[in-house]
């Protein structure tokens, strides 16, 4: 149909629009040129180099040699990869859950207040996501402290002795997800506010004149009606929560026995170590697999059960 | 929790007589209980997200021998301004902070300036080849980070640029998120805006400048915190590249500090809580454009 329009005003229209057309090509290129150099080098040129480079044995010191998919299936191969993307689920289901839930329940206090008391709300939640992950561990590392930490000192109230919250394999990656929920959940409660305030107001009317409680009206009513931005929140949760990897490097490097190496950590040791780097950048690309893998069906699911709906 | 429990009184309270007088609810006791149940809740949700830079803050106040002792003490028992003095006397640490801001405030400006162009160009212009760049921009967006961490270390290494200002600043100033931010934003700026300028004698770069660039406060507070915001928390790109001391950034600083003088912990303290300082006021200064932003990022 446009295309009929346009070919019916295009006689007269044709000279003026090609010559304003090249003038505007000349502006945009030129506009463009910084973002286009930028990004081509410091990322697309890196994206590209990764792909080729995942097929060769290379260091900065010897010429590279190509090894066909060795590095791929050096990496599938090893089960320290395999720990860590376990890990990394682990920690997934310690992080995600927990924001989604806290977020909702904050959101939902948040917008069934005063104004001036859901400002104040929003703000201090959202203060901790403007936090560097450097601080947040040094911060974190202090409340875990063994003998001066508070968080010893608050259990001990309840008569529980001491742990050693970092240093202990059990405890060690739960130690990590607190301060990675702590600096998630601003940006996912804000999200969340501004969906429930998309909700109609009617249908909460309607519910409480037929008397439903809060649990039947978040139930029936707020969640079917957020379901989008529900699953929009645990897909970014899922995918930033895999990636994860500044906090365990400054709280624990890894350790201790490699309890706390989520995936992303895993590569970047390894990167850090090993002067071969096709090892490391085929892990990432297999990471990158796995990962958009993962989120299709988590996308999937979610989806189909909406169809059952 | 606490509404899990309260919310259920809501529902008899409400009759088919009360429409009118809804806006102001009678404070009945059961509502008096709800209220201070919402009370209680928001402000356990205050403290505890505050409760740990509260904990900072307070820890760079107290000795060396204080700040980890037993029995746990919150407070300390004199306050001490001694680290917050030591350490922003210490020439390293100012220096650091001076040149991490130096180096956020080019990054900045140059990160706005560049994106918005950008975002003007895939916006406004139509131009040969919009079709397969705008794409290609876009894909940008989903390439994983580590993935190009490692490369992109590799071709600062072969572009000289290691232990340089140019490694930290260039690499990220162009991002395709906030491109895509400012572009959806200049196309919700009605053209008639444009046409009439152009009617009044305004050549394309003058409606940039004078049409669209006065226009743009809100999307360039929003793309300038979060590239200030990017560049002063960055930590594993200055550690990679940055091997020169006199070039460390805030957050590489603050790790090394705690690597090597561990037992300072009131200093470390101090020094993190005024390396967090800068963001947290900025935050607070655009509070209102960026909480307004998330809504108009989610999802919509």
């Amino acid at each position: 149909m446009s295309a009929l329009r346009e070919a019916a005003a295009a006689p007269d229209a044709r000279p003026v629009r090609s010559s304003a057309r090249r003038r505007d090509s000349l502006m945009a290129y030129i506009m463009l040129a910084p973002v286009l150099v930028l990004l081509g080098t410091f990322v697309v040129w890196p994206a590209i180099q990764a792909i080729y480079l995942s097929f060769f044995d290379w260091s900065f010191y010897t010429p590279s040699q190509f090894v066909g998919v060795k590095n791929y299936a050096d990496v599938l191969g090893d089960d320290r990869f395999w720990q860590a993307i376990g890990r990394g689920l682990v920690f997934v289901v310690m992080t995600v859950p927990v924001s989604l839930v806290l977020s909702f329940l904050i959101a939902s206090l948040a917008v069934s207040v005063s104004r001036r008391v859901s400002t104040l709300l929003k703000i201090s939640i959202y203060i901790p996501s403007v936090i560097s992950g450097v601080i947040a561990s040094i911060t974190f590392v202090m409340i875990y402290d063994y003998s001066g930490g508070i968080l010893n000192a608050l259990i001990n109230v309840v008569g529980l002795p001491n742990q050693a919250w970092l240093g202990d394999p059990r405890w060690a990656l739960g130690a990590i997800a607190l301060p990675a929920v702590w600096l998630g959940l601003g940006i996912s409660t804000l999200i969340m506010i501004a969906a429930l305030l998309d909700v109609p107001q009617s249908f909460y009317e309607a519910a409480e004149l037929e008397g439903a409680s809060w649990w039947q009206r978040t139930r029936y009513i707020t969640v079917p009606q957020i379901k989008n931005v529900l699953l929009f929140l645990l897909v970014t949760g899922f995918v930033a929560s895999i990636q994860q990897y500044e906090l365990p490097l400054v709280m624990t490097a890894g350790g201790p026995q490699h309890a706390t190496e989520l995936p992303n950590l895993f590569i970047f040791n390894h990167f850090r170590k090993d002067t071969y780097v096709g090892y490391s950048i085929a892990a990432a690309m297999l990471l990158f697999a796995v990962l958009g893998s993962i989120s299709s069906v988590i996308f999937r699911i979610v989806n189909s059960e909406k169809l059952v709906d | 929790m606490a509404i899990t429990q309260a919310a259920p009184v809501l529902a008899p309270t409400t009759t088919e007589t009360a429409l009118p007088a809804r806006r102001r609810k009678k404070l009945t006791p059961s509502r008096l209980a709800l209220l201070a149940l919402k009370t209680l809740a928001g402000a356990v949700i205050v403290l505890l997200a505050l409760f740990p830079l509260a904990w900072m803050v307070i820890s760079g106040f107290k000795l060396r021998t204080e700040v980890i002792r037993t029995p746990f003490q919150f407070f300390p028992d004199v306050w001490e301004v001694q680290n917050y003095v030591q350490i922003l006397s210490d020439p390293s640490f100012v220096r650091t902070l001076a040149l991490t801001g130096f180096g956020a405030v080019i990054f900045t400006t140059g990160s706005i300036v560049i994106n918005s162009m950008a975002a003007y160009a895939f916006a406004r212009l139509e131009f040969v080849g919009k079709r397969i760049v705008w794409p290609l921009v876009l894909m940008t967006m989903f390439i994983p980070g580590m993935t190009i961490l490692l490369t992109s270390f590799i071709v600062v290494t072969k572009l000289y640029m290691l232990d340089t200002l140019a490694v930290l600043i260039l690499p990220g100033m162009a991002t395709a998120a906030h491109v895509f931010f400012v572009r959806q934003f200049y196309l919700n700026i009605p053209s008639s805006l444009e046409e009439a300028a152009r009617v009044d004698g305004c050549g394309r770069w003058g409606v940039y400048f004078r049409i669209f660039i006065p226009l743009s406060k809100a999307p360039f507070v929003v793309v300038g915190i979060g590239s200030f915001m990017a560049y002063w928390n960055s930590f594993v790109w200055p550690v990679l590249t940055i091997t020169n001391p006199d070039l460390f950034q805030v957050q590489q600083y603050l790790a090394n500090f705690r690597g090597e003088r561990s037992s300072e912990l009131g200093l470390l303290m101090a020094g993190s809580a005024l390396a967090a300082a800068p963001i947290i006021v900025l935050f607070l200064i655009f509070q209102r454009q960026i909480i307004a932003n998330i809504k108009m990022a989610g999802l919509k």
